[in-house]
């Protein structure tokens, strides 16, 4: 086995950190949430044609979809998770859970991919709000995540 | 010895950032986050060959990428550069950005040389301390046959010195581990507090 061999590295992006001006901290994080939120609405229309995308693969119900379902699932939950969606990402970030596992276990489960796209809709419906509903939708989420 | 304070002001103009993420409002989001952080010198790629083309052929100080991305994904990328390419670019800085952690990914997100993991949900608060965390990176880096890449055992360190986060059991990358057991307080007593002997 060869030796490990350990050093020390200072980054150019360290050194350039410390350069003289720049801006506070607080200030940069506040220009980029103000740039993020710009984004808002064509990522919500994106997580809506995702779901149309979800809802024609769960019509047609292929034997092979099972990658792509995933794939889709993650979409959503690279664009919600840049804003405070709450129940929608945990929805999202279930449907990605329950595929997955479904994948690595070679068992498909169509009725499991319905009910989570299903949920998607409700939640966004009621505007990604945290309230007994979504809980209640998110507590039943879990249980079929839990057992596929 | 006194503590770095958290930097009240960072400069991030001259830095080039290189990001890459093939879903193109995601890749557009990071780049707005990044306006935001005052970083004027972006490269945006929607494939990872284009990034690795991008990597051979310009220098960059910061990468972020995707985790899932499509032929070559940002695991294997971050294995590519920091065991493929030669210094310095071997050793830019890599925030891997992930959504859901497939289980069959895991261990590659370990093993593969990443500077630092940053899941989802994210905001613009958590990139920037993600960013200044390594500014301040006290962690050695690790070159042998197995592994390249910043050393995983970051728990012990827990975040740089000055930094939010960091635990009253977090070592010091100064002072290091003790090696030696404890004095008694006896002992400590008679260090602090010398004595007259009468003779």
């Amino acid at each position: 086995m060869s030796e490990a061999r350990t050093f020390k590295i200072k980054s150019t992006l360290a050194r350039q950190l410390q350069d003289p001006g720049g801006s506070q901290v607080r200030d940069l994080e506040r220009q980029a949430t103000a740039r993020l939120e710009t984004h808002r609405d064509d990522a919500m229309a994106a997580v809506v044609a995702t779901l149309d995308a979800l809802d024609a693969l769960c019509a047609e119900a292929a034997i092979d979809a099972g990658p792509r379902v995933y794939a889709l699932a993650s979409s959503i939950v690279d664009v919600a998770g840049y804003f405070d969606t709450g129940p929608l990402f945990h929805a999202a970030y279930s449907l990605c859970e329950v595929s997955d596992r479904m994948l690595q276990a070679e068992t498909w489960h169509w009725p499991s991919i319905q009910v989570h796209t299903q949920a998607l809709r409700l939640i966004l419906a009621s505007g990604c709000r945290v309230g007994r509903t979504s809980e209640t939708l998110l507590a039943g989420l879990r249980s079929i995540t839990q057992s596929r | 010895m006194a503590r770095p304070s958290t930097p009240d002001r960072v400069n991030l103009a001259r830095s080039k950032v290189l990001l890459v993420d093939h879903n193109q409002n995601s890749l557009d989001m990071l780049s707005s986050i990044f306006h935001g952080f005052g970083v004027k010198q972006q490269i945006k790629c929607g494939s990872t060959p284009e990034a690795v083309s991008i990597v051979e052929t310009r220098d960059v100080d910061l990468v972020l990428i995707d985790c899932s991305m499509p032929e070559m994904d940002g695991y294997d990328f971050t294995r590519w550069l920091r065991r493929e390419t030669e210094p310095p670019i071997r050793y830019t800085p890599v925030i891997l950005l992930t959504g859901h952690a497939a289980q069959s990914k895991v261990r590659k997100g370990r093993d593969c040389g990443a500077s630092f993991v940053v899941t989802k949900p994210l905001t613009p608060n958590v990139l920037l301390q993600r960013i200044l965390w390594l500014g301040a990176d006290e962690r050695n880096l690790v070159e042998c046959d197995t592994y390249v890449g910043p050393d995983r055992r970051v728990r012990s360190l827990g975040p740089p010195v000055g930094l939010p986060g960091r635990r009253s059991g977090d070592l010091s990358e100064h002072v290091g581990a003790a090696t030696e057991a404890n004095m008694d307080q006896t002992s400590i007593d008679m260090m602090m507090k010398p004595m007259k002997v009468a003779l």
